[in-house]
């Protein structure tokens, strides 16, 4: 079961809880700005190399769970503290290293409550962590709605002027979302007598309504108890992600967050819902996933539709951020198009995943883990170029206070470094070849064509708007006549905002150049998932 | 033993009866003072009268007729006080006047 | 290990020059200050920049930019000049195990990974000699075009990247890699198409070109992923040398389409052309082309000639027997992919030239031959004239590259001719305080110089058609020129050498051997099996010779003969013969116009009467060597020489010539005269062709206009907003009722308790309380009541109790 620790201590445990630690430490500071910003960057920064180190000791040879620690935590609803990691896991730990330490930095420049705001981000740190090295249901769905807590604050507290509408928007969608959930976690852990996840993708799929705890089901069905259970995991994660059309809480939360809100909400927070289908939903359904969804009379599968919601995310994400004048917007959109993909790759990992589970092999078993290699690809690149994006967004909003896209106009001229970066990161949105954006579109587009050729050819469409969006970014902000109103204005990126995002650029660049250095590790955690139904 | 209790009994209650008559019915705070006296001394007749008659080898009616007229003395030295801090104020020293803990 | 010495490896350095170059200068030599400009810096276009703090490139950064530049592209040069003589010395080098090549695992798939690497096959060699020399032509040349731009090594860095884009999608050996330099350089050109973004007609002539080319984009990714789902690999050995493969999708009914008799082969393929098709800029996705001329004009060189457009038919010659699976255009059998490149780039061919024949604008002009010129060499694809096409596209690369920076060289001696007027012109009115720092694109942006000042912070979505402006001076216009051989006389003679081998001039130039090439092709496998596709290319091609010849004998008369047209014109210079931008601008011109002579006669026809045996006495050469990189049964046969195709270029070529001559050239143009095409052509058919067909205009109304409203009217307003967002506000809405219900229910019946209670409390303490009345007498009074009450009690009930007891 690989190495259980490292340096002999448990270190998921760690990875998780000392944010946490860290948080109440900096609230418990004196409210002195420049020691919670550089405590809290140090923390953050020290978490951030542990998750590094984790992702390196990862033995990817071996691509099973490791880091494996088990306490036990709720007796009585024989639920653990487990945690482990695998590579999908391995990778999305390392985005949440590497992104909080960044967002901490942009967040120098609150100067509202500075610690509360610092700490709060440190808490929300805890709170993805947990998702992703959870192994226990129970575990899983408590930080899942742990991690809802501090970003609302952060909106609704140091968000733009429609903070308290959009604050509320996405607190009761998502929670609204996870009600479904809970009852499913609840039926699923009961029933199979635990909440360890392994133990469940064992069980669950398989359960036909004898064995486990009896008398839960009230006399339904098994397939329709099931069928429910599975739409509430889907529902949930589908907010989360967001799969059109659950997307329209983004735009707002989004749009209003502060920048170091948007850039974890964009770059870690919609990847719990992806991850949260890939750990949990497609190998727990796996009958589901292919069966009919015996809706209206349509002769389509529950992974047919999600496909199809994808696509729709795809085309329509791409034509709402180009109708946009809100820059902030425009990004928060442009996730919404990028998620698609995500939700793409997972539809097919889906379906390929099912037919091998119903027939013991898919011959599209090489499409499936392309797809999924593409949609674990595509959350982790999707993380550092929407963080980027949000980060430019943020700085040019910081310097102007303004978000109107036509208020801007040439800035280049002023801000030529900061126009390089604003470039070379949309490209990487834009999903230009060399940059992370193209290798893992390039992947599920590859997995999803065999499977769903309409829907991928459909699509095209919408990555034909990516461009036109993002063309429409960059010429509102940097090209045409400069708009004097910013005569006297310093655009220019400052230091710290260049420190921020210069190793996202780094990873963009070489998640471009050099894909396997971390596709190597997802893929054979993919494989090994994958095939070892077979 | 020519004076039988029940006179005691009798001449302790008229005075009682005066005494509150005048707490009662008379406006003038001294007036009133003074009614208070006459009950306190028809109260100290009684205790007398009931030792001497019902106890006489136990001193507690002497001793509680004693305590009585201090406490006489002292309740008329504060009462007057009183009075003469509310004459002060309202120059006034009608009872009726002083309804100053009306609820 | 690696070992860079080996042929096998060394073309993985020869794109890692120019893209260093780009690191370096974009990270490191780029470096500006922050000073108050003038708008002198700006070449007088921005009044308003003056004093304004603005980051300005120090000029040891600009001449280190330029030395960085030009040692990533000679070090370029000099590896692939390594690798073409190991190439060319290489007997029968070809796609089979000849092949220089190496590859590295990439992308983790699953068990196995894809892989990609470098491939050196005739093709690459081939395009390995023209690439680095037209780019290190071009680099020269932007020494001199670019000297008094304030951004010059941020075109440097550009240009460097385009470059290695270009070379990276040379040597590679897979189609994926090729599709990343494909993009790079799709990219390239939008920021240098986009170089002077202040103006309009740049940024939306970039984004034109950036869009335009993605919409074929995507839909050649679509081919790319559907090849790889066929055949797990994407590697040209893999596929292109191997029958078995090519059989196997040959005879794979498509997804999709294929109940209507279409093959994976034939659907991948229309995929992949579709592609081509944008980058190329065949018809309909021409239109990005002719605006593209909005950068600099090295830019329009290196996009028109030496990467960008060449890169399209140079996917297409790579992916050849992909689209010929299944089918053999020698014997009149034809596939999808292949009639569709016949039937497209024969149409494009003759379309591009017949509005070519209106423009005025010297680069225009260029521009839509350009375009004509890709048709020819798409229909030559499509009807199987595999050789031929490529032939043409390494002549033509070198010519067009040739006329686009010589025209550039004349609109540089034209601006010059401007600002020596107007130094006169300040001389006499010294009040005038005009700007007279000379600047390239002044000449650029003339037609539409008063957007910079209305533009200033308004709202930014006009619609992509510029309203037509008055020009106050258009250096660029060719009817404002005439003479100009006079003045730029070495411009003026490699313009004519660039010009007559576009034309076709027989025998000397190495268009007319290529051009020939294609028409003999077309010709014999008509005369073989009468196929009409072949007929059908051959006379289409033959008439857009004719009007390329034509249109070419225009301009150059118009340019360069008789006398001249404005003051302007005759005071066109390039500062003397000995300053540095006349050397660099004209070297370069030099070198090429060579090449656009001899390249031609690698590719003789070795029955060709007497030149045969002079050129060729084993044979065609170029034939020859490119001939390997197909399987041997698909290489094309050699045709006979035959006299009418000959006698065809002959004719169309000295005819057109002779003709555009004597419209243009025998008669010149006098200065306001319009142009005699309006009266051969009829007015209206002139404006049709010169408003080139109003594509442009169409595309707006159908594609570009409903998308912003579909994006604005459908998918925010009227799906986010108003279905989605509805909805949940409709959800809101009816829980905020409810919850409005249950309040008022709380106030009946919880509230009606809960707070009954404290209230009656209240009230009767309100009413109690004014049993005090804080007379003391009446407080006694009740006590004495009280006492009496309970006295009584107390009486009454010892009585009961006596009377009980």
């Amino acid at each position: 079961m690989g190495n259980s620790n490292l340096f002999g201590l448990d270190v998921l445990s760690i990875l998780v809880l000392a944010p946490a630690f860290g948080a109440l430490l900096v609230v418990a500071l004196p409210r002195n700005p420049w020691l919670g910003r550089i405590l809290s960057l140090a923390i953050a920064l020290l978490i951030g190399a542990l998750a590094v180190i984790v992702f390196f000791s990862y033995d990817r040879t071996n691509p099973g769970m490791q880091f494996t620690s088990q306490t036990q935590w709720f007796a009585l609803l024989g639920s653990d503290w487990s945690v482990g990691i695998d590579g999908i896991s391995a990778a999305m730990v390392l985005l949440t290293g590497i992104l909080v330490p960044l967002a901490i930095l942009i967040s120098w420049e609150i100067e509202d409550r500075v610690n509360v705001h610092l700490a709060l981000i440190l808490f929300f740190e805890t709170g993805l962590m947990g998702v992703f090295v959870a192994q226990d249901l129970m575990i899983f769905f408590l930080f899942y709605e742990l991690s809802l807590v501090p970003i609302y604050f952060l909106i609704d507290q140091w968000g733009g002027k429609n903070r308290k509408y959009a604050a509320t928007k996405f607190m009761i969608y998502s929670i609204g979302g996870t009600l479904g959930m809970l009852l499913a976690t609840q039926l699923i852990g009961w029933t199979a007598g635990t909440f360890n996840i392994k133990e469940l993708t064992v069980f669950w799929p398989q359960f036909d309504g004898t064995g486990g705890t009896p008398g839960i089901f009230l006399g339904i069905d098994v397939q329709t108890v099931k069928a429910l259970a599975f739409v509430g995991f889907f529902i949930a994660f589908c907010i989360k992600v967001p799969v059109f059309p659950f997307h329209t809480w983004l735009p707002d939360a989004h749009g209003e967050a502060p920048t170091a809100g948007s850039m974890l909400l964009a770059g870690v927070m919609l990847k719990l819902g992806a991850y949260g289908f890939i750990r949990l939903v497609v190998p727990l359904f796996p009958d589901v996933w292919i069966a009919d969804i015996g809706l209206l009379g349509l002769n389509i599968t529950w992974a047919g539709l999600f496909a199809f919601l994808a696509m729709l995310g795809i085309v329509l994400g791409a034509f709402a951020a180009f109708a946009q004048t809100d820059i902030k917007r425009l990004v928060a959109y442009s996730s919404v198009n990028h998620m698609g993909f995500v939700a793409l790759g997972i539809a097919v990992m889906a379906t390929v995943y099912g037919q091998a589970y119903a027939t013991g092999s898919s011959e599209m078993m090489k499409d499936g883990i392309i797809a999924a290699n593409g949609a674990v690809m595509q959350m982790f690149n999707h993380g550092l170029s929407s963080a980027a994006m949000f980060l430019l967004a943020g700085a040019i909003y910081h310097k102007t206070h303004t978000r109107d896209l036509r208020e801007y106009g040439g800035l280049w001229v002023k801000a030529p470094i900061y126009g390089g970066i604003f470039i070379f990161t949309s490209m990487a949105s834009l999903g230009l070849p060399g940059l992370n954006g193209f290798v893992s579109e390039f992947l599920v587009v590859r997995g999803a064509f065999p499977v769903f050729t309409w829907l991928t050819i459909f699509s095209m469409v919408g990555l034909l708007f990516t461009g036109a969006y993002i063309l429409k970014g960059v010429r509102a902000v940097l090209h045409g006549p400069f708009n004097m109103k910013w005569r006297d204005t310093d655009v220019e990126i400052e230091l710290r905002e260049f420190i921020a995002i210069a190793p996202l650029m780094i990873l963009i660049l070489i998640t471009g150049i050099f894909p396997n250095w971390i596709l190597y590790v997802i893929n054979n955690s993919v494989t090994l998932m994958m095939q070892g139904l077979s | 033993m020519g004076v039988p209790l029940w006179m005691y009994l009798t001449v302790a209650a008229a005075l009682f009866s005066i005494g509150m008559y005048g707490v009662l019915a008379r406006r003038n705070a001294v007036a009133v003072l003074m009614g208070i006296e006459l009950m306190l001394n028809a109260v100290n007749l009684n205790l007398v009268a009931f030792w001497r008659y019902l106890t006489p080898f136990n001193m507690s009616g002497q001793a509680f007729a004693a305590f009585v007229l201090v406490v006489a003395a002292a309740e008329v030295a504060v009462g007057l006080a009183i009075i003469i801090a509310v004459y002060r104020n309202r120059q006034s020293v009608e009872v009726e006047d002083v309804d100053m803990l009306k609820g | 290990m690696v070992n860079f010495n080996d042929v096998n490896y060394l073309p993985w350095l020869i794109p890692l020059g120019p893209l260093l170059a780009f690191a370096i200068i974009a990270l490191l030599t780029n470096r500006s200050r922050l000073v108050p400009t003038t708008s002198h810096e700006y070449g007088g276009h921005h009044p308003d920049y003056d004093g304004m703090l603005v980051p300005v490139v120090a000029p040891w950064s600009r001449v280190l930019s330029i030395v960085v530049g030009m040692s990533g592209v000679t070090a370029a040069w000099l590896m692939s000049l390594v690798v073409f003589f190991q190439g060319i010395s290489t007997s029968k080098l070809g796609l089979d195990e000849k092949v220089f090549e190496s590859s590295r695992n990439w992308l983790a798939m699953g068990a196995d990974a894809f892989r990609i690497g470098i491939l050196v096959d005739p093709l690459t060699v081939v395009m390995l000699f023209m690439v680095p020399l037209a780019v290190m032509c071009i680099f020269i040349y932007s020494i001199g075009y670019m000297a008094h731009d304030p951004r010059q090594a941020r075109f440097f860095a550009l240009i460097s990247l385009f470059a290695g884009a270009m070379l990276t999608l040379v040597v590679a050996d897979n189609l994926l890699l090729l599709f990343v330099g494909w993009e790079v350089m799709g990219v390239c050109s939008y920021l240098l198409i986009g170089f002077w973004y202040e103006k309009k007609s740049a940024y939306r002539a970039a984004i034109k070109a950036f869009t335009t080319t993605r919409v074929a984009d995507v839909i050649m990714l679509l081919g790319i992923v559907y090849l790889h789902s066929m055949t797990g690999t994407l590697s040209f050995r893999d596929i292109l040398y191997n029958e078995e493969v090519l059989t196997m999708l040959a005879g794979t009914p498509a997804l999709i389409v294929g109940s209507w008799g279409i093959s994976a082969a034939g659907l991948i393929g229309v995929f992949l052309i579709i592609g081509t098709i944008g980058k190329s800029a065949q018809f309909p996705l021409h239109v990005w082309l002719p605006d593209a001329m909005e950068g600099p004009t090295p830019v329009s060189a290196m996009i028109h000639a030496a990467a960008m457009v060449s890169a399209g038919i140079y996917a297409i010659i790579r992916m050849y027997p992909l689209f010929e699976a299944g089918g053999y255009p020698h014997s009149g059998e034809f596939t999808l992919p292949l009639l569709l490149m016949a039937v497209v780039g024969a149409f494009t061919a003759l379309f591009a030239a017949t509005i070519a024949l209106t423009q005025n604008d010297v680069k225009k002009v260029l521009a839509y031959s350009t375009i004509s010129q890709l048709g020819f060499m798409m229909a030559a694809l499509g009807i199987g004239a595999y050789i031929a096409a490529f032939f043409h596209l390494i002549t033509h690369a070198f010519f067009k590259a040739l006329l686009f920076m010589a025209s550039g060289s004349v609109i540089h001696a034209m601006e010059h001719g401007e600002h020596h007027l107007h130094e006169h012109h300040d001389e006499e009115h010294s009040d005038h305080a005009h700007d007279h720092a000379h600047d390239d694109h002044e000449a650029h942006d003339s037609h539409d110089a008063h957007d910079h000042h209305e533009t200033v912070g308004e709202p930014i979505d006009r619609d992509a058609v510029d309203e037509p402006v008055e020009p106050h001076f258009d250096p660029q216009d060719m009817r404002n020129m005439g003479g100009l051989i006079r003045n730029i006389p070495v411009t003026a003679w490699t313009f004519i050498i660039g010009g007559i081998s576009l034309a076709g001039f027989p025998l000397l130039t190495a268009g007319f051997w290529s051009k020939d090439e294609i028409l003999a092709d077309a010709w014999y496998v008509w005369s073989e099996t009468s196929s009409v596709v072949h007929i059908f290319v051959f006379v289409m091609l033959v008439m857009a010779a004719f009007l390329t010849a034509f249109y070419t004998a225009r301009q150059l008369s118009m340019t360069f003969l008789g006398a001249h047209r404005t003051e302007e014109a005759s005071h066109a210079g390039l500062g003397g013969s000995r300053s540095i931008i006349s050397i660099t601008m004209q070297l370069p011109l030099v070198i090429l116009a060579f090449f656009a002579i001899v390249a031609g006669f690698v590719g003789v026809p070795p029955d060709f009467p007497i030149f045969g045996s002079i050129f060729a006495p084993d044979g065609n050469p170029f034939f020859n060597f490119v001939k390997y990189s197909l399987l041997t049964e698909m290489q094309p046969p050699k045709p006979p020489f035959n006299a009418i195709p000959v006698l065809a270029s002959f004719a169309v070529a000295l005819g057109g010539l002779y003709l555009g001559w004597r419209m243009y050239g025998r008669t010149p143009l006098k200065a306001g005269e319009p142009d005699p095409m309006t009266k051969i052509l009829s007015p209206s058919v002139y404006k049709l062709l010169q408003n080139k067909y109003y594509i442009d205009e169409l595309y707006v109304a159908i594609f570009v206009k409903p998308s912003k409203w579909f994006a604005k009217n459908v998918v925010v307003v009227f799906v986010d907003k108003g279905i989605i967002d509805g909805t949940l506000h409709l959800i809101a809405r009816v829980f905020t009722w409810i919850g409005d219900l249950f309040k008022v229910l709380n106030l009946w019946l919880i509230d009606g308790v809960g707070d009954g209670i404290p209230q009656g409390i209240i009230k009767f303490g309100a009413w109690f309380r004014r049993i005090q009345t804080g007379q003391v007498q009446q407080y006694l009074l009740l006590v004495l009541v009280a006492v009496l009450l309970v006295g009584l009690i107390f009486a009454v009930s010892a009585g009961f109790l006596q009377a009980a007891g």
